[in-house]
């Protein structure tokens, strides 16, 4: 299993980073993993997307389509895609701690 | 290291059995170790490494074929370069067939006497198969695709929710409330397909197809019980999984009683379903079976929707997916779309049929445990953009776009990643 360290904390992860154990996840962790993504600090609305995909994660088991995020949070598309630029997936749902989604992602 | 049973390597040997025609045989024996197909490779180019040579690929299955199909491998295995089937073959075989092969069939173009590697590479994952080792994260995405009937389990509601919501924008986008995106209506011309990660994530470009659609005035529908255009299973290598996969849209197409079925930006499900879906099936498609790219070409060229290239100013590039260019044979039709449809179009090298992978491709994407070597090769393609100066790369394949928006962050390219459909909506002129 790889890990990554990120300022001296070591997390097991996947081959494309994510958490392999979701439960390890924080709030902490979340803004490291932002910030290896060249996220530093995590704004207002990088928070009201990681925080939605967290819940959804947590109450469904998978992330939330995109529209819910976009109506929760009132963010347009484009800017969501501005805010993680590795996208919805590959950089938010990262970000969040969730595991890797299935498909072209 | 990975045990081998005697029920696993049988499973294995069968798909010699059941592929046993005359093309098998033709491609198994006929490599002559030229090594021209070297240069050809991503993982070559970027490695220099021997073990990357996609002649070693075909050794690996023509080994084992002879080994157990010929008389001198099954008796003096080692003057013929056969080889057994044992563990440490498994190894290899893994990670030659799933680990370093986008399947992109460069090297079959490049073959000085026409071997198709890439078929063999698949054939050598569908004996890793057969035998039960596909990657857990390929298989993950194919299970979810059989258990769920999309390949990112998206529930049939959420899928519907989402539809409704882009509908409403394009109403207010083209202030008509006819404008639409008409669910699961039978009897229209074109039943149009996602891939899934359009309705999950990247719906910029569903909303860009359903305006051309108005624009074109076109009978179309989309079904919602089944309109994933992708197909996992052709990546994996397990026959009966993809035949499963690609009889679930043949199925839809004759429910829903449409003319034509237009497959979205999809390369690898453009593929599966146009040229290897009958295969499967063992019949011809009783509809019609096109992409979405030669439905935009038929449009412009038909004058049904009209285009204004001075709205894309920015200097655009294409990059060309595998399995709908250099296997699928739609070339052209892209460019004359982007030269009708962007002010300053320019060719990445080598472009067309010799283009470059992503480096995503043949399922790489999915497959977490190959990470690594995905970034390193999809170098290649990061200096080819950056040699065009392009602000915009284009390309008809969602599955190239999330790598290409790995690629652009990764390289620091700061480009911007485009479907074709939302480079024509953007040129799009409404009357």
């Amino acid at each position: 299993m790889p890990t990554i360290e990120i300022e001296g904390r070591v997390f097991e992860v996947d081959g494309d980073g994510f958490l392999s154990q979701p439960e390890s996840w924080d709030h902490e962790v979340a803004e490291m993993i932002a910030r290896y993504d060249g996220i530093d600090p995590m704004s207002e609305k990088h928070w009201a997307i990681v925080n939605i995909i967290r819940r959804n994660y947590e109450e469904k088991g998978m992330a939330p389509m995109i529209r819910t995020i976009c109506q929760e949070t009132g963010l347009r598309l484009r800017e969501i895609y501005e805010l993680f630029p590795l996208g919805p997936a590959r950089g938010a749902c990262r970000v969040a701690g969730l595991p890797k989604p299935d498909g072209c992602v | 290291m990975k045990k081998l049973t005697e029920e696993q390597r049988r499973k294995a040997l069968e798909v010699f059995e059941n592929f046993s025609d005359s093309k098998l045989l033709t491609h198994l024996n006929s490599c002559v170790h030229c090594g021209l197909c070297a240069e050809s490779c991503m993982y070559y180019q970027v490695y220099k490494d021997a073990h990357y040579v996609p002649a070693k690929k075909v050794d690996m299955v023509s080994s084992i074929y002879r080994r157990y199909h010929t008389l001198s491998g099954k008796l003096v295995p080692w003057l013929t370069g056969a080889r057994d089937l044992d563990e440490e073959a498994l190894e290899e075989m893994i990670d030659l067939f799933y680990g370093s092969c986008t399947i992109c069939s460069r090297c079959t173009m490049h073959c000085s006497i026409g071997v198709d590697i890439g078929y063999l590479v698949r054939i050598g994952r569908a004996m890793l198969a057969g035998m039960g080792f596909v990657p857990a994260t390929l298989q993950s995405t194919v299970d979810a695709a059989i258990n769920t009937g999309n390949n990112m389990a998206i529930p049939e509601q959420d899928l519907i929710d989402t539809l409704k919501w882009l509908e409403e924008e394009l109403q207010f986008e083209v202030n008509d409330e006819k404008a639409g995106i008409p669910l699961n209506v039978p009897g229209k011309d074109i039943m149009y397909t996602l891939n899934p990660r359009e309705p999950m994530f990247f719906p910029l470009s569903i909303a860009a197809m359903a305006k051309i659609f108005y624009a074109a005035g076109e009978s179309w529908t989309l079904s919602t019980r089944m309109y994933d255009v992708t197909n996992y299973g052709y990546f994996s290598g397990n026959i009966q999984e993809a035949t499963a996969i690609a009889q679930r849209l043949y199925d839809e197409m004759e429910h829903i009683q449409a003319r034509r079925c237009v497959l979205a930006e999809c390369g690898h499900g453009i593929r599966a379903f146009r040229w290897e879906a009958p295969n499967y099936l063992g019949k011809p498609f009783p509809f019609e079976v096109i992409t979405s790219v030669e439905l935009l070409a038929e449009y412009i060229r038909q004058g049904r929707i009209k285009v204004d290239p001075a709205r894309i100013p920015e200097k655009v590039t294409l990059h060309d997916p595998c399995n709908l260019v250099r296997s699928g044979g739609v070339i052209e039709m892209q460019r004359y779309i982007l030269r009708k449809s962007v002010s300053d179009f320019v060719e990445m090298t080598p472009h067309g049929a010799d283009n470059y992978c992503c480096g995503g491709g043949g399922g790489q994407l999915s497959m977490s445990e190959y990470n690594e070597r995905r970034m390193k090769i999809t170098g290649l393609k990061a200096d080819q953009i950056k040699n065009t100066g392009a602000a915009i790369v284009c390309t008809p394949c969602h599955n190239c776009v999330d790598q290409l928006i790995q690629t652009n962050a990764v390289y620091k390219l700061g480009v911007k990643i485009m479907t074709l459909a939302e480079i024509v909506a953007d040129a799009l002129i409404l009357e």
